[in-house]
């Protein structure tokens, strides 16, 4: 191969208050050229970018942009020196053109005033090149993330950028935009154009880049040729650990005859989910399959008391309940971690400690407080068992990755030693190590006698822990499986077509 | 080092700043009036006499509405009906200590109504009006400014119907004590204000309420989730400080032992959210500083010290003050701390030399 590269980044190093975030890393970019970066969520990825981008200044290490050494100083001086980012949200004003956003800040002058007619044809022209016939003269907000995103891009390349950084681009777009995505990347690729690609989807990797350079933990593990590595190498790099020990998860078998905990006959809010039934025995871990939207999240809700149920009962242990708002289903010893860990989960400017003692302290009330000492023991206690990577209990959990904040939010339940735990989508966005790592916790739980409602998309995860599955589709229960001999086909089937199909027994 | 990263730790907190800020005042103070810090005893009173004092004991009313302000605040919200409880608390206490123009027209040391009644009745009616602003925003879901929007118009209208929008005077002696007595050579506002500060110190820090406030200030919707009754939690806060309001309102009409429906806590509830703002608590809501607010209350009192030894006209001392409180809260930006910090950290770096 020759060496024609663009960008050479030797020996970058980044110190934050108590942690090496980037340890002596090498990093280089071709001209002409796709190249992911991958690793866990806190590998350092980001905050290599962010060097890149000036948001982060380095503490050494070089950087070196067509054969001359730079500095960075900030996002504005990145891109005047050539380097564009294009974020996971859209850093654009929704209430602008697609034109205005294009050129805001650079608008072609005439006589004084702004060139209207130049800027819509050019940007006309430019969105064309990316394969997108669109009237350039309607608000962003108009048309879909899969849109804007493009138009970030087209910003970002109309800059006379050299290298581009998309960093997550994809978590938002459907399979077709996705493909268009990768169309333009290849485009920009052939006018000799450096990318730099961050994403979460493996397959997406493969599909799109030349050569990909893994972090782990501030370290630089490697960068390979796409063709040299296969996935499972890739993910054993990425997690430092074996796939086998990772994915050597198998469900907890439930005693036949224990005990129901909970059983929930016909809850329903009209017009949101109708008629759930469902009876979860002892130790047993129960997985919610279906859609977005299919009413999983509103049954988890209706269960915890977060929404009011309007109809049916719910029963704990033999005994009927009434379970109006969280604080009477944590008083009945029920456990829940939300969806949305930042909107409903974490208490962001509070420490891990605090967070990790909350719930325990609710069920106190507030004048029976926990003891320093006792928080303390608390939350060294979690971040030992979880293996919250934190250097102490007084961290912001805001400041926290996303699996960590998890794993805190997972404590904070643990700690109330719950008999029901409803889990919504613990496994959303964090990477693959601490995916793994929830899913091990979980099954522990069930071990201990824990009864586990679990609520995923990823329907390999649900099939490999549960029990039994309850499948949901447009905010009804189609159907309820065994766990042992389901397949994702059989539940893509009964979500595709309703009860009827694929060996689902309607309960 | 250890001491030198701390430093650099400090320079981050508002509070020093807020600290920084008001010696700053009293320096000026002391070069326009050198013997301003002179404290000296009266024995026909029993109590001390001195601007610090002074500064103190007039900033009561502010400190313990301060002392309400900053939960709300925490909570995210802002509560704009504390000056206007003030006018209803002194209201209701004149209204039992002088009932009747008619039959009492000369004033003298007397009470028509039994002197628990004059303290206790304030108190209580302030406290529902803290409990409708609770309910409101806790209920209904208002915006907390909104709500208490409501009470601040008519609470003083209420203030002149109780009254028949006339405004009484008392002689009744053991009223006088609150505001203009003493304990302990100190003035009464003063002991009362550190009674409050130290109980509502004690029941935020000593208990989980504060943290329950900081956690429903933060993230209402989690802190649910979690467990906390979140509406309970902005009950007692609106509650509190209505009945703080009260006891604020007490003291003000002791001082002026008349009831002042148009005057009485005027303007209160902008220095009580400047306290707690001085103090460091941000109006988003979230962490918060009882101490802070102290501080701040004391720092607002000590401009208006500041304005009165300058002597400068009346017309012009608003102005004056809002231009010291513009020094203060830039001293405090963001900006400036970071620069400080910053400043004191690679000093600490340099202070270590090579060795790590």
């Amino acid at each position: 191969m020759p060496d024609n590269n663009i960008l050479e980044m030797r020996q970058i190093e980044i110190q934050f208050p108590g942690v090496k975030a980037l340890d002596k890393v090498d990093f280089s970019l071709r001209a002409g050229e796709i190249h992911s970066l991958l690793g866990e969520n806190g590998a350092g990825k980001s905050t290599l970018i962010k060097c890149l981008t000036g948001v982060h200044h380095k503490d050494g290490g070089t950087i070196i942009l067509n054969g001359r050494e730079i500095q960075p100083q900030s996002p504005q001086n990145a891109i005047e020196l050539g380097i564009s980012t294009v974020y996971q949200e859209v850093n654009l004003c929704p209430n602008l053109t697609v034109a205005e956003n294009i050129f805001v800040g650079r608008q072609p002058m005439k006589f004084g005033q702004i060139d209207w007619r130049t800027i819509n044809s050019r940007a006309r022209e430019l969105m064309r090149r990316f394969h997108l016939d669109i009237d350039v003269s309607r608000p962003l907000s108009y048309y879909s993330t899969a849109v804007q995103q493009m138009v970030s891009i087209a910003r970002a390349v109309d800059i006379q950028a050299k290298i581009l950084i998309l960093d997550e681009p994809t978590s938002s777009l459907d399979d077709n935009e996705v493909k268009l995505l990768f169309q333009v990347m290849r485009d920009l690729r052939a006018e000799g154009m450096g990318i730099i690609f961050i994403t979460h989807f493996l397959d997406q990797v493969y599909a799109v880049s030349d050569r990909l350079t893994i972090l782990r933990n501030g370290h630089l593990v490697g960068t390979y040729n796409i063709e040299d590595i296969s996935k499972v190498e890739l993910v054993t790099q990425m997690v430092g650990k074996d796939m086998d020990t990772i994915f050597n998860l198998k469900r907890v078998d439930v005693d036949k005859d224990a005990p129901y905990v909970l059983t929930a006959s016909h809850i329903g809010i009209p017009g949101q989910v109708e008629d759930i039934s469902i009876n979860l025995r002892k130790g047993e871990l129960m997985g919610f399959a279906g859609l977005l939207g299919s009413g999983r999240t509103e049954t988890a809700e209706m269960l915890f008391g977060a929404t009011k149920t309007a109809n049916g009962e719910i029963e704990l242990n033999g005994k009927k309940t009434e379970i109006r708002k969280p604080y009477d289903a944590l008083m009945h010893g029920m456990a829940f971690c939300p969806e949305d860990r930042k909107v409903d989960g974490i208490i962001g400017d509070l420490s891990i400690r605090e967070n990790i003692a909350l719930a325990v302290q609710a069920r106190r009330g507030f004048m029976h407080p926990l003891s320093r000492k006792e928080q303390n023991d608390l939350a060294d206690k979690y971040i030992k068992a979880l293996g919250i990577a934190t250097p102490d209990a007084e961290k912001k959990i805001g400041e926290l990755s996303g699996g960590n904040q998890q794993k805190v939010i997972l404590a904070r339940w643990m700690a109330t030693d719950p008999n029901v735990l409803i889990l919504d989508e613990p496994t959303r966005g964090i990477d693959i190590g601490a995916k793994a790592e929830i899913q091990r916790l979980m099954l522990e739980m069930c071990e201990k006698g824990v009864s586990v409602i679990f609520i995923s998309s990823e329907l390999d995860e649900i099939i490999r822990c549960s029990n039994r599955i309850v499948v949901m589709r447009d905010r009804e229960k189609v159907a309820e499986t065994d766990g042992a001999n389901c397949t994702q086909e059989k539940i893509l089937a009964i979500i595709a077509e309703g009860a009827q199909g694929a060996g689902g027994t309607k309960s | 080092m250890k001491q030198r990263l701390n430093l650099s730790v400090l320079m981050r907190s508002k509070v020093t700043w807020a600290v920084v800020a008001e010696v700053l005042i009293l320096i000026v103070c002391l070069i326009v009036r050198p013997d301003f810090f002179s404290i000296s005893y009266q024995p026909s009173t029993g109590m001390l006499y001195g601007n610090l004092i002074d500064i103190v004991n007039r900033s009561s009313e502010i400190t313990i509405i301060a002392m309400g302000m900053t939960l709300v605040i925490a909570l995210g919200g802002t509560d704009l009906s504390v000056g206007a409880l003030v006018a209803v608390a002194g209201a209701i206490a004149l209204k039992f200590l002088r009932w009747d123009v008619t039959v009492y027209n000369t004033p003298g040391d007397y009470t028509v109504y039994p002197f628990f009644l004059v303290l206790v009745v304030p108190l209580l009616v302030c406290i529902v009006m803290g409990l409708f602003n609770g309910f409101l925003i806790a209920r209904w879901d208002m915006q907390p400014i909104i709500a208490t929007l409501i009470l601040m118009v008519c609470g003083r209208g209420i203030a002149q119907i109780l009254t028949n929008g006339k405004q009484f005077t008392t002689g009744y002696s053991p009223f006088r004590v609150i505001g203009q007595g003493s304990f302990l050579f100190l003035p009464m506002p003063i002991i009362i204000t550190a009674v409050v500060v130290i109980l509502v110190s004690l029941f935020v820090r000593k208990t989980a309420f504060g943290t329950f406030v900081e956690s429903v200030g933060i993230n209402r919707k989690a802190s649910r989730l979690s467990g906390i009754n979140a509406q309970l939690i902005i009950f007692i806060v609106f509650a509190l400080t209505g009945f703080l309001s009260g006891i604020s309102g007490l003291i003000y009409s002791s001082r002026i032992m008349s009831n002042d429906s148009n005057n009485a806590g005027l303007n209160f509830e902008m220095d009580a959210i400047l306290a707690v703002v001085i103090g460091g608590t941000s109006m988003t809501g979230g962490k918060f500083s009882l101490l802070g607010t102290v501080l701040g209350s004391i720092i607002i009192r000590t401009i208006v010290t500041l304005v009165y030894y300058f002597g400068i006209a009346s017309e012009a001392t608003m102005a004056f003050k809002a231009v010291i409180i513009a020094v203060v809260i830039v001293l405090q930006s963001e900006p400036v701390r970071n620069y400080f910090s910053k400043r004191a950290a690679s000093r600490a770096k340099l202070a270590n030399g090579g060795v790590k």
